[in-house]
């Protein structure tokens, strides 16, 4: 099977590293404790076979897979998961996101072996995405143990080592990576998974990534039939989907994607420390925290408009804060902002904006011309559509907008340090876990981007959602926990803080030729490699 | 000769270290640094992010973080790359290799089609041969590369002949030694032929030109008059002088390529420096951005030297010392 990615992985230390080019090669090689069901999206058992809770939900023991091992053969025990949880992930001297996901109100979980294949958790509260935390992928203690303990370990397994010493337990092993073009995998011949009759798992040999960072090339070199699948664009649809039949091909249209796009206005009430001056001028201030005045601009983002230019008609408007790819705590019932340019301008008459000198634009009750500068990052095309589209609608219910788009880098520093800003169209990638978004929901969170970092909430509904955060992370019962998540997501729809706009669709193309072959929204078309199979006549 | 050529290499230390901190100075005082696509990333805490500022340095003030640079470089230390988390010569040496052997296949083609399509035409001024050459050089001259390149790739994916960027197929690991030779010189005709279309036309002008300046000179004449055949009047007398100034030309056209193909190779994902160091630049990953540079400014230095060493060789009345 051969794929494609648009650039190198950063590592192959699943540790240090997790973003997509990297999660790709890493997916394929490790594993976790439990996995997602990409049809379900329910938690469902991996490298444990089995756990059992204690009364108090405190105390989590999880019977290991006895038939499991490294893909260089060395067995897999409870030694692995000890090791990976207290020397590396709770290791102070390795830098990794995983330890933010497993620290609760800065307490670690204690982790000890009971024997070779049983280990206890013991959690210092509550903690409802445990569960889920634990498809963290297992590493093998025999293989990182000395780097640990010499102090190599934050420059171990990068992307200059030696394919045989990344070792896994998942379907398959890298077997060679050559920079800028590919990555090459086999299957691992000690993988324990077996088929539905028994047949040892994985059915491919051979998995290959090509490294084409022009997403047009990628294209090009699907259709003429190197590469066997491709993630497709909305704008890419019309072009390939007629073809489907003459070059033996499938398009799947897995429905909305979890990214999300949304405006959003400088909320931030705190002032510059070095000169005094406030971040926001005080009387944009004013609107910007005004729920009518936010009400009004998000009854002007043309949500079908955004989808039939920027998505090729393939997307899905946004109301609500989780999309509906997060599945289970997807709440459908929120507010809504129909596209109506005369509810906004009558909902802005009503709060006292209005044109009174007859320029055109609208003022604010104290005589200020609303205008404001919106920025995005350049290198999205999408963005500055999105952005495009967004800014006509404003001019046209009076405002000046200042469209500018800028360097990511820019952006960021703008919107995490200097707060500098006044509008800004940015999207999030979401999942189906709720509480990992407390970044972005919390108030004291980095990611609260209207106004971050807050020592204590600024509004009552801030306050509101941090609770449900508080809660939420602690309620074990899966249906309490989706009450809670609903109301967060219905008072954000509410107080739009972040105004959506729209999903786009996850479209794939891929060639007739693999059998067990089970799309699903979450897992894309790729989700279960190890059961894949070429289809006879093309092997 | 030794004397002029140590020299021009003292020359260039000052030079790099310039380069070297611009390089730096420009990195650093353009907003943002390279943690900043972490800091969006809601699954990154404060803390992690300030774990990873003090581990890249990035907490120093920025004299002491170029300070330290020289110091690691005069050890032949390049640095750490942020964003692949190792040496960065582990990640440039094959990028310069692979940039060098396209530089060098396009460079080569350049030169064997253009020398002689311009004394072809020189030869055959005003003729209909001259005409449509020079009518062809026009319109290659007006297309820029880059776009050359995408109508390469999408006449390649019509007909199937040439494989779609890249530089080996994905089987490459698989084949032996005269099929992986046959693979990479397949991959090079689309890039090679982008990058050399343009330098061609420009090329073959200049030679033209040469040629017919000295096809006006007495002593071509005075051989002619003494009876001299005249595929030695052209070939031995010529020649020889026409192509001096294109000598010139030559070092600095090879480092210009090497420098220039980073479009190309970023269209044809060819695996080389240039797209290499765009990822770089905007990933803000500052020691790769600085490395891929001063090998970029060597290759072009050294490109130029050897240029006028040439030229001393070839041009008798041209002296260094």
């Amino acid at each position: 099977m051969v794929l494609a990615t648009t650039s190198d992985p950063r590592s192959f230390n699943d540790i240090l590293a997790k973003e997509t080019s990297t999660s790709l090669v890493t997916d394929l090689i490790f594993e976790g404790l439990t996995t997602t069901n990409a049809s379900t999206t329910k938690v469902e058992p991996n490298l444990a076979k089995s756990w059992d809770i204690s009364e108090d939900g405190l105390t989590w023991t999880f019977h290991l897979r006895e038939d499991a091992r490294w893909n260089d053969g060395q067995p897999f025990t409870a030694d692995d998961v000890v090791f990976t949880f207290n020397g590396l992930i709770y290791n102070p001297d390795i830098p990794s996101s995983a330890r933010d996901i497993f620290t609760v109100d800065g307490k670690t979980f204690q982790v000890e072996k009971m024997d070779d294949y049983t280990v206890r958790f013991t959690l210092p509260v509550k903690f409802a995405p445990f569960l889920r935390g634990m498809s963290q992928a297992i590493l093998p203690q025999h293989k990182l143990q000395k780097a640990v303990r010499e102090g190599r370990f934050n420059f171990t397994w990068g992307i200059d080592a030696d394919p045989a010493e990344i070792v896994g337990t998942g379907p398959f092993k890298l077997v060679r990576y050559d920079p800028g073009q590919r990555l090459v995998f086999e299957r691992n011949p000690y993988y324990w998974k077996k088929s539905f009759d028994g047949d040892p798992l994985p059915y491919l040999e051979r998995i290959i990534y090509l490294i084409v960072p022009g997403v047009d090339v990628g294209l090009l070199k699907f259709m003429e039939g190197t590469l066997d699948g491709y993630t497709l664009r909305g704008m890419d649809y019309p072009l390939v989907k007629p073809l489907e039949a003459k070059n033996n091909f499938t398009v799947y249209d897995l429905g909305p994607d979890t990214g999300s796009q949304f405006l959003f206005f400088n909320q931030n009430s705190g002032r510059n420390p070095q000169t005094g001056q406030p971040f926001v001028a005080p009387y944009k201030l004013a609107w910007f925290t005004d729920l009518e005045f936010r009400k009004a601009v998000a009854h002007a983002v043309d949500k079908e408009k955004i989808i039939e230019i920027v998505d090729n008609k393939l997307g899905y408007p946004q109301h609500s804060a989780m999309g509906p790819a997060a599945g289970f705590f997807y709440n459908p019932h929120v507010a809504e902002y129909d596209y109506d340019l005369n509810k906004a301008r009558a909902i802005l008459a009503a709060a006292g904006f209005s044109d009174r000198n007859g320029d055109g634009f609208i003022e604010d009750p104290r005589g200020n011309t609303v205008e404001f500068s919106l920025y995005t990052n350049a290198g999205t095309t999408e963005r500055v559509d999105i952005a495009a589209i967004i800014r006509e609608d404003l001019e046209r219910l009076g405002m000046k907008v200042h469209f500018q788009a800028l360097e990511f880098n820019t952006l960021v520093s703008k919107l995490t340090s200097r707060f500098d800003w006044e509008a800004v169209i940015l999207g999030l990638t979401g999942g189906i876990e709720p509480h990992f978004g407390k970044n972005v929901w919390m108030s004291s969170g980095q990611l609260h981007m209207w106004y971050p970092m807050q020592e204590k909430p600024a509004t009552a509904w801030e306050k509101r959602v941090d609770e449900i955060f508080d809660q939420g992370v602690q309620e074990l019962d899966e249906n309490k926990r989706k009450e809670l998540y609903d109301e967060y997501q219905l008072i954000v729809s509410r107080e739009l803080p972040l105004i959506y706009t729209v999903l786009g669709a996850r479209l794939y193309a891929v060639r007739n030729k693999f059998g067990n072959l089970k799309p699903t929204n979450y897992g894309g078309v790729f989700h279960n490699p190890e059961e894949l199979y070429m289809k006879e006549g093309y092997r | 000769m030794w004397r002029y050529t140590l020299k021009r290499m003292l020359v260039a230390v000052p030079m790099l270290l310039g380069i070297s901190l611009l390089t730096f100075v420009l990195m650093r005082v353009t907003p943002g640094n390279y943690l900043d696509t972490i800091r969006m990333d809601p699954q990154f805490s404060k803390e992690t992010i300030r774990h990873y500022e003090q581990l890249y340095q990035l907490d120093k003030p920025l004299a002491q973080q170029y300070i330290r640079w020289i110091y690691n470089l005069l050890h032949f230390e390049l640095g750490y790359s942020f964003h692949y988390n190792v040496p960065v010569h582990k990640i440039i040496g094959e990028r310069v290799w692979n940039t060098f052997v396209l530089s060098l296949s396009a460079f080569l083609f350049t030169w064997c089609i253009a020398i002689p399509l311009g004394i072809g035409a020189a030869l055959n001024r005003n003729r209909p041969v001259d005409r449509a050459v020079q009518f062809f050089s026009y319109i290659a001259l007006s297309f820029p590369g880059f776009f050359l390149a995408m109508i390469f790739l999408f006449w390649a994916s019509q007909t199937g002949i040439l494989p779609l960027g890249g530089m080996h197929s994905p089987d490459y690991d698989r084949l032996g030694m005269g099929g992986k030779i046959v693979d990479l010189l397949k991959h090079l005709v689309i890039p090679t032929r982008a990058l050399s279309v343009g330098s061609i036309a420009a090329l073959q002008r200049l030679m033209r030109g040469n040629m017919l300046e000295v096809l006006g000179q007495r002593y071509i004449l005075t051989a002619r008059a003494k009876g001299l055949p005249e595929g030695r009047v052209v070939y031995h007398h010529a020649l020889r002088n026409a192509v001096n100034p294109l000598i010139t030309l030559l070092g600095y056209e090879f480092s210009s390529l090497l420098s220039g193909a980073a479009l190309i190779e970023i269209i044809c994902s060819w695996p080389g420096l240039g797209s290499l160091m765009l990822t770089a630049v905007r990933s803000k990953d500052v020691y790769l951005v600085m490395a891929s540079m001063l090998m970029g400014s060597i290759l072009f230095m050294v490109g130029n030297l050897l240029a006028d060493i040439a030229l001393a060789k070839v041009d008798p009345r041209i002296r260094y010392d």
